[in-house]
């Protein structure tokens, strides 16, 4: 199907009353990912084998992810661009955050009933960094979105605006 | 557009209350029926039978020839506009509107064309970002006509649309109403209870009681040509004045007044000579003059026009009660004693309550 001049407009048009709905969609699923993420953490021994600082940091954590993951949901289905950097910043420590909690406890051995095992085993440690990259990438491409919506929406506005002038 | 036809319509409820009764009408392409009448008197569900939110105990209703009796309401092609609006709060104006074409999975761009179209025919261009809420009752009313106009139905449905706005804007709302339906040229039924609504919109005025079709006409053969008592004190504000009278020679005669008759009427009443009729005068067709003495009970000054209420001589009995409407600024005090005439009359048959007309 060919996509005419016309439709390109109508598809611009629309933008000012439809909701950025691709954007706000994917800092959900961002939201939902991170909760299977903390779903497995704290249902796996992590807690009474390796509780460190991190640990308890990671659960504040989740939750100011929760409540700006929200924020910036709202913010980008009304396309506000400055929430995208929030969205990127969000990505960018998901993707760090492999390296903290998942990784060390998944490298660090503990002794139940005299066997060494890892704190974090393989499967629950592959499924939570799958969960913080799929969160990581959800996060990246909804900022990107929107920043893009934002930049064409505004400069369809201002042609609006010097056509009305 | 279309053409709706409902013949031999009834509305049997589970209790056995029957709400219509042989309810037959022929709507035209592009024709705006207004179904009037009080509360209670079958209006809304003959509107809803059309829908198809209720359903139809006997009879049948064509749309451009086709059955669609038995139809579902989504099936039927028809667009409803309700007393209460029935907007989704949480969505915004456009949302609102393109809310029946997203369900049918139309291209959003159709969509978009078709919203910011309905939305510039209604004035609502500038209000497609606000939610219901922060519009006022009118503009809603606009919003739920919107909603309906982008669905391009064959036919549009009001079921007292105007009812919720006060004065004011009833009668802004009412006249936007009136140009919508010359620009679409659509087929409308629309139900009210106010005559005045139904004066000034309709194309043909069903006027209804008691779940029974009285008149079927345009708005002036109902004002002027009533068919029975209750079309005639149904329709016009103040209502028709009715007195028992007798008739006698070539006058009529009253319990406290006598009124003469023109020739014309003379011989139209020739059937009920030394017979008792029903006179019915429209407060408009009373004037100053000396046919007969009222003493007044109220005086009520609208600016352009004075509304005289009084009785008939002395009497104070319900029937000698009269209504007039003078031109201008009146300023009669209670129990002042006016002198009358009446210029235009109409006759009713005491038994059948009909209009006494020539040849009938």
């Amino acid at each position: 199907m060919t996509t005419t001049n016309e439709d390109q407009l109508t598809k611009l048009d629309r933008m000012r009353y439809i909701k950025n709905r691709s954007s706000a969609n994917l800092a959900l699923l961002a939201i939902v990912f991170d909760v299977l993420y903390f779903v497995l953490l704290y249902q796996s021994d992590v807690g009474n084998y390796y509780y460190t600082i991190i640990t308890g940091a990671s659960i504040v954590y989740n939750l100011l992810f929760l409540l700006f993951g929200f924020l910036a949901e709202e913010g980008v289905k009304n396309y506000k661009s400055g929430y995208s950097y929030l969205l990127l910043a969000m990505g960018i420590i998901q993707v760090i955050r492999i390296f903290i909690v998942p990784m060390q406890a998944h490298n660090t051995v503990v002794t139940v009933s005299s066997v060494d095992t890892p704190a974090l085993g393989n499967a629950k440690f592959t499924w939570m960094v799958i969960f913080l990259i799929l969160s990581a990438v959800c996060l990246v491409a909804s900022a990107v979105i929107n920043y893009s919506k934002c930049r064409t929406l505004g400069n369809y506005l201002k042609s609006l605006e010097n056509k009305a002038a | 557009m279309a053409q709706l036809n409902l013949q031999h319509i009834d509305k049997i409820y589970d209790n056995n209350v029957q709400a219509v009764f042989d309810f037959n009408l022929d709507v035209k392409d592009g024709e705006l029926i207004v179904l009037v009448g009080p509360s209670g008197c079958g209006k809304s569900t003959t509107l809803r039978m059309a829908a198809g939110l209720e359903d139809i105990s006997a009879g049948k209703l064509l749309l451009d020839g086709e059955d669609i009796t038995a139809k579902p309401a989504k099936d039927r092609d028809m667009a409803m506009v309700f007393q209460s609006y029935a907007l989704y709060g949480h969505m915004t104006v456009y949302e609102n509107m393109a809310f029946s074409l997203t369900l049918r999975k139309e291209n959003p761009n159709v969509i978009h064309k078709k919203v910011m179209a309905a939305a510039e025919i209604l004035g609502l261009t500038d209000q497609l970002n606000k939610k219901p809420a922060q519009l006022s009752g009118g503009q809603r009313q606009r919003v739920a006509m919107g909603r309906s106009i982008v669905r391009n139905p064959k036919v549009f449905l009001f079921d007292e649309p105007l009812s919720n706005l006060d004065a004011k804007l009833r009668g802004a709302t009412r006249r936007e109403i009136l140009l919508l339906h010359k620009r679409l040229q659509a087929t409308m039924l629309y139900v009210t209870h106010d005559q005045t609504e139904a004066l000034t919109l309709a194309d043909r005025i069903v006027c209804m009681s008691m779940g029974h079709v009285q008149q079927i006409g345009t708005p002036i053969e109902l004002y002027d040509q009533p068919a029975n008592t209750f079309v005639a004190g149904f329709i016009g504000s103040p209502p028709m004045n009715f007195f028992d009278v007798k008739v006698s020679g070539d006058e009529l005669t009253g319990k406290n007044f006598k009124a003469s008759l023109t020739p014309e009427e003379k011989a139209l009443l020739a059937p009920y000579q030394g017979k008792e009729i029903t006179l019915g005068v429209r407060p408009e067709d009373i004037a100053e003059g000396n046919e007969f003495k009222v003493k007044v009970t109220n005086n009520e000054n609208l600016g352009m026009t004075t509304l005289l209420h009084g009785h008939i001589g002395d009497a104070t009995s319900a029937d000698l009660k009269v209504t007039t409407k003078l031109k201008g600024w009146a300023n009669y005090k209670r129990n002042d004693i006016v002198s009358l005439t009446f210029t235009r009359k109409h006759f009713f048959d005491k038994e059948t309550t009909n209009a006494i007309r020539k040849g009938e």
